[in-house]
This record gives structure tokens, sequence and C-alpha cells, in this order.
């Protein structure tokens, strides 16, 4: 019954904050300076004659609904949000829907890989690094998660390029399959990793640094614990003391952290979708910010709103399936 | 003299446990904190050992050195088992994980002794999966859990519950339960009543007692509390920094103290009769650091008897007869000896 009750009440935030943040978004876009339509029309402005430019500027206007004072303008783009129509691109001229599933698709690819990556390889190493705290291994892991934790990822990007794609060419500069290529099955996939191997590479190095630190000093303070002494008077192997006992506990924090990776899946990053010509979310948004393409961006970012506030949840959800003691009352 | 039968469960000989003291120089010598520094000593099968002394003097450390928690620094722990003499210190990890069915830990703390994550039932199971009692998801293994559980004191209704739904005194029978769960010949109570009030206090002591009659066990039991101490030993042992300082049956220690320190320590016990009001000697100071520990007689810089020889000679471990042992120069006056 707690839960139920819960997630009820959860919801019914969930909803007055997306309306909320709704409002403040509309209002700040609509606030923004430049004019959509003239950047929409561009070259017609030149081209044309004033007075047909100007019926033709009217009409755009008017179809797409700017001419309404701006209450009306929120209601019409909620509802039209509401019922899965996100609007009309003013940059591609086409539905949003069309044209955001593309980059989308690239962008969730992209970061699921280095997802898989970051956690195959850091928390082993948080695990291993924790139990032989203090010792050469660990040390020296320590120092290289500290470095590619703070370099920043345009200079790794650019060494990793300059290493694995002009010195030693082994994988593509950048793109996102070979040009021309028309192969399908096996071949297709095959060609899409290999383009993905240095953009994964470049986001895996600060997501390990950052995660196996994390794992590490939960493990710690786990392993330091009574009930870490009395599994091993046991006489439990100490791989069960370890993975079992130990892990488990410290899963706390890194479900913490692992939401926060899954509801940042959709987002793109403009630093490496720029250096890779990656076509990704990250570059979406920034074009659309650039050509005030407000149906785009603000499509974008009650997208994000959402997964956010729903992010949330699934933590909470998640909390109670890692640790008997957590429960979801209110 | 009494007993001369009795069969010994375990030898140690001179065990010292030192722990490295993090340096804060770069060229410092490496120095250690002497936690335990060449304790000896029998204990005998079924009998209750008690292990008293003060915050800080090695008790727990000595527990948990027998049971090879710890990298042992020096000394042997021999167990002697079906006429084989097992020396611990040489085992492997593998080897004496085995052996950790025979000999088990009660912890100090209930509160942060047991996982967090488990339920009463898969503390209690673990165990007895890893020893190979039972195979993993045996019908007849939960039996034995509800078993064990109600020998116990707990209700069997607790097999899924987790810890944190648990009092401090039903959290302590769980972890009685999950020891005594391996059928144990050995068992070390660290502190295991300290944490609790003092009405539970007595139901556990009581427990114990009654399980070590059925289950024929051996306690090391570990206390700063003398009363407890009282009622539960068969002997006692005292312990001033890292040594063992005197060790005699319950009786004969509280009749006839030899060691100034003892001394201190039993006129420290609270008396009910206002007519028995013994003089209380209070000792002077902190107990010094086991970094630095004074020379001669450990005690000296404390003791209200302390002369020249105490400070430069260290005494030697005697047996004073009636299974009586003392380190110190000059054992205090006997009553009837």
């Amino acid at each position: 019954m707690g839960k139920g009750r819960y997630l009820l009440k959860r919801f019914v935030y969930i909803v007055f904050v997306f309306f909320i943040i709704s409002i403040l978004m509309f209002a700040i876009y609509k606030s923004m300076p430049g004019n959509p339509v003239d950047i929409m029309l561009g070259d017609s402005k030149t081209s044309m004659k004033p007075d047909a430019y100007q019926a033709l500027y009217d009409k755009t206007v008017k179809d797409l609904g700017l001419d309404k004072p701006l209450p009306v303008q929120y209601v019409a783009w909620m509802g039209n949000m509401l019922t899965g129509e996100f609007g009309y691109s003013t940059q591609y001229k086409q539905e949003v829907i069309n044209i955001i599933s593309a980059p989308m698709i690239n962008t969730v690819l992209l970061n699921i890989l280095t997802m898989i990556v970051v956690f195959i390889i850091a928390i082993p190493l948080g695990i291993v690094t924790a139990v032989r705290k203090n010792g050469a291994f660990d040390k020296t892991v320590q120092v290289v998660t500290i470095v590619g934790y703070s370099i920043p990822t345009f200079i790794v990007a650019l060494l990793a390029i300059f290493l694995l794609a002009v010195k030693f060419p082994i994988f593509p500069i950048s793109g996102v399959k070979s040009a021309g290529l028309n192969a399908t099955g096996v071949e297709y996939v095959l060609d899409r990793l290999w383009h993905m191997a240095l953009p994964v590479l470049v986001m895996s190095v600060s997501g390990i640094g950052g995660i196996t630190r994390y794992v590490r000093a939960a493990m710690i303070d786990v392993l330091r614990m009574d009930y870490i002494k009395t599994a091993r008077a046991k006489g439990l192997r100490e791989k069960t003391v370890v993975y079992i006992h130990a892990f488990r506990n410290a899963l706390i924090p890194v479900v913490t952290i692992t939401t926060w990776w899954v509801v940042g899946l959709f987002g793109g990053s403009i630093v490496i979708e720029s250096v890779f010509l990656w076509p990704g979310l990250g570059k979406m948004l920034i074009d659309g910010l650039l050509q005030r393409d407000f149906a785009v961006v603000l499509t974008m970012q009650m997208f994000y709103v959402v997964l956010s506030l729903t992010g949330n949840v699934i933590m909470d959800i998640a909390y109670t399936i890692v640790d008997p003691r957590v429960r979801l009352e209110d | 003299m009494q007993n001369e039968n009795r069969k010994v469960l375990l030898t140690i000989k001179d065990v010292k446990q030192y722990f490295p003291v993090k340096k804060t120089k770069l060229r410092e010598k490496q120095r250690y904190v002497r936690a335990n520094d060449g304790i000896s000593l029998e204990i005998y099968e079924g009998e209750t050992l008690g292990l008293v002394g003060e915050s800080g003097c090695g008790k727990s450390t000595f527990g948990r050195t027998l049971l090879q928690l710890y990298p042992q620094t020096h000394g042997d722990v021999i167990y002697h088992k079906d006429g084989k003499d097992i020396d611990l210190k040489k085992l492997s990890k593998e080897q004496m994980r085995v052996l950790r069915k025979d000999l088990q830990l009660i912890f100090q703390d209930p509160y942060s002794s047991l996982n967090p994550r488990m339920t009463v039932g898969q503390i209690i199971g673990e165990g007895l999966v890893s020893h190979g009692i039972f195979k993993k998801g045996d019908p007849a293994m939960q039996e034995y859990i509800f078993r064990v559980m109600e020998n116990c004191g707990l209700a069997t209704y607790m097999f899924g519950r987790y810890p944190h739904q648990f009092s401090g005194g039903q959290r302590q029978r769980i972890g009685i339960a999950r020891s005594l769960a391996l059928n144990p010949a050995f068992v070390v109570c660290d502190e295991a009543v300290s944490a609790l009030d003092v009405s539970i206090q007595s139901q556990i002591l009581n427990l114990l007692s009654e399980l070590k009659e059925k289950q024929n066990l051996t306690y090391l039991f570990i206390t700063h509390d003398l009363s407890v101490v009282k009622y539960i030993s068969d002997r006692i042992g005292v312990m001033y920094l890292g040594n063992m300082v005197e060790l005699a049956p319950t009786e004969e220690l509280f009749a006839n103290t030899l060691h100034p320190y003892t001394e201190a320590l039993l006129s420290a016990i609270p008396v009910v009769d206002e007519e028995d009001k013994r003089e209380r000697i209070l000792l002077e100071g902190d107990i010094p650091s086991p970094v630095n520990p004074p020379s001669g007689c450990k005690f000296h810089t404390r003791c209200r008897y302390c002369q020249q020889k105490c400070k430069e000679e260290v005494p030697q471990w005697t047996n004073v007869g009636n299974d009586h042992y003392v380190a110190c120069h000059f054992p205090l006056h006997k009553n009837n000896g």
C-alpha cells in the first residue's frame, strides 16, 4: 500500500513540475531575441519584392500561429505536445518528429556502448583497487584515473585521433559510417562499430576515471564494516565476501550514478559530436538554438525534463531493490 | 592442580600481534602498535575463559588473532583436534577457511556485524552452505535453521526478516545463532553483551551458558565488565597493555588477588551493601601508549607498589600454584597460601 500511494504522489508531483517548467521554458524562448520567421524565410527577403515578401511573411506567421497572444500560443503548443504533435521545425522545414529520430538513435547508440564499456571496466577495477587498497596496483590506478578524469574531453579526443587515426590509421577519423557503403547485416554492424570505436574510447576515458574512483570509495567504506569480518569469520570464500557481501552494500552510490547516466543517454555531447562529426542530439540542440528553431529546442528540452523527473522515481525504486532498508513511503 | 585430566583445546605460545603505525616523516623508523606482546596460555575443552582489561589493552585483538583474522606477527596458536595438533598460523587461507567451522566468533556490536542486505535465514544459512553442511536450497536446511533459531530464542517467523527490523538483543541472538549453527568447538565472544542493556545482558549470558551445556562449547569470553566475567567464567585472565598479567580460576582470582592491577580492577566492581564497602583503588593517569610501552613491568607507571626493580626488569610469567599465574615482581600477600 505504501508503494502505490508513494508512486501516485510522485506522479502528481511530476505532472506539476512538468507544467511549471514548461511555462518557464516557453516564456524564456519567446523572450529570446531573433525572429524565427525571418530565419525560416531566409534569402526570400532579398530575392522577393517587398510587398510579396510581406504577404508571405504574414502568411507564415499566421500558419505558425505566432500572431495570437502568448497564453493562447502556450496552450496550443502544450496541447500539441501532449498529443504527440511536436511542431514544425523552421530550420529544416519538416515536422520535428521526423528530424529528431536519426540523431537520437546516433546519440543513444554511442552512449549505450560507452556505458557498457565503462561499467565492464570500472566496476571490477574499483572493486579490485578497494580490496588491494594502497598497494602498488591501486596507487597506479588512482593516478591514471584522476588524470583520465581531469583531462578535458577534446584533448583526449585530439590525442586519440592523432594516435589511432593519423599515426596508426586503425580507426576512421570521423563520421557514422563509410561513405558509399552498401552493406547489410553483419558487415553493416561492424562498419558502424568501427566508426564508433574512437568516440566511445574518448568518452569512456573520463567515465572510467570517475566511476572507478566512485566504486572504490564505496567499497572501501563497506569493507571496513563489521559484517564483512562476520562474513570472513563465518568461513566464506573471499570471493563471496567481496562480491556478494561487500559489493551489494556498495551498490547504492553505483545505482545513483547509473540512473543519471541512463537519463544522460539521450543527452548528446557537443564536444564529441563536433570533433567526430557525429550527427547527434548535442549538435541538433545547439543548431536549433542558433537558428531560433524553437519547436526543436523546446521539444528536446521538455523531453529532458520528463526524463530527469522519471529518472528520479526510477532511482528510488532501484534503491528499494538493492537495499531492503529503503522503503518507499511518504 | 585440580582436574589434571582436562583436555587442552588450544595452546597459545608467545603470541604477538603488532600493527604498523603510519609514518609521519619520510625517513622515520617504522613503529608498531604492540597490541599483543607475547601471550601464552592454554584453553581447556569445555571451559569459559574470561578475558578482562581496560579499553585498548588488546583483548579483542587477542581474540581475533587466535582466529587468524589478522596476519599473526609471532608465536603459535595450536588447535588440538581429534588427537592432531594444528598450528593455525601455518595454514593456507583455504585450510583456515575450512577450519572456521570449528572456531567461531560472536561480535561486540550487533548493529554493525550483520549484513543489512541479507535476511536472517540467509545470514545463518550462508555458513552452512559454505562449509558443505547443507547443499544450497536443501529443504532440510530450513528445518535446521528453524531449530537453531528456536534454540537461540528467535521465533521462526523472523526467518525472512532483515537485521534492521530487530532490536539489539534480538540481533545479538541472530549473531549467536549464526555462529552456533556451524556446531563449532570454540567460540570467541568478543564483548558479546557489552552493547546491550543490563536486562538483555543477563538473558544473553544465560542463553550462552545454556548453549554451552547443550553443545559442549568452549568460550573465550572477552569483556571489560567484571561482574559479567565473574558470573560466566571458569577462569579469568587479566590483560594490561598487550600482556597477560594474571590468570587464575575465578574463585581463586577473587579470593587471592596477586597482581596490583587486578586488585585495582576488582576494587572497581560496584557493591550494593554499604557495610561491605572496600577501599577503592584509583589508578592514576592514562593507559600508556602501546607504541612506546614503559620499560620493565609495563604497569609500573601506575602501580602504587612500584619499586626500582619494576622499572628495569620485565617480570616473568610464573605459576604460583593452584593453577594461578601472575607476572609481577612483588605479588600481593597471599591470604591462605
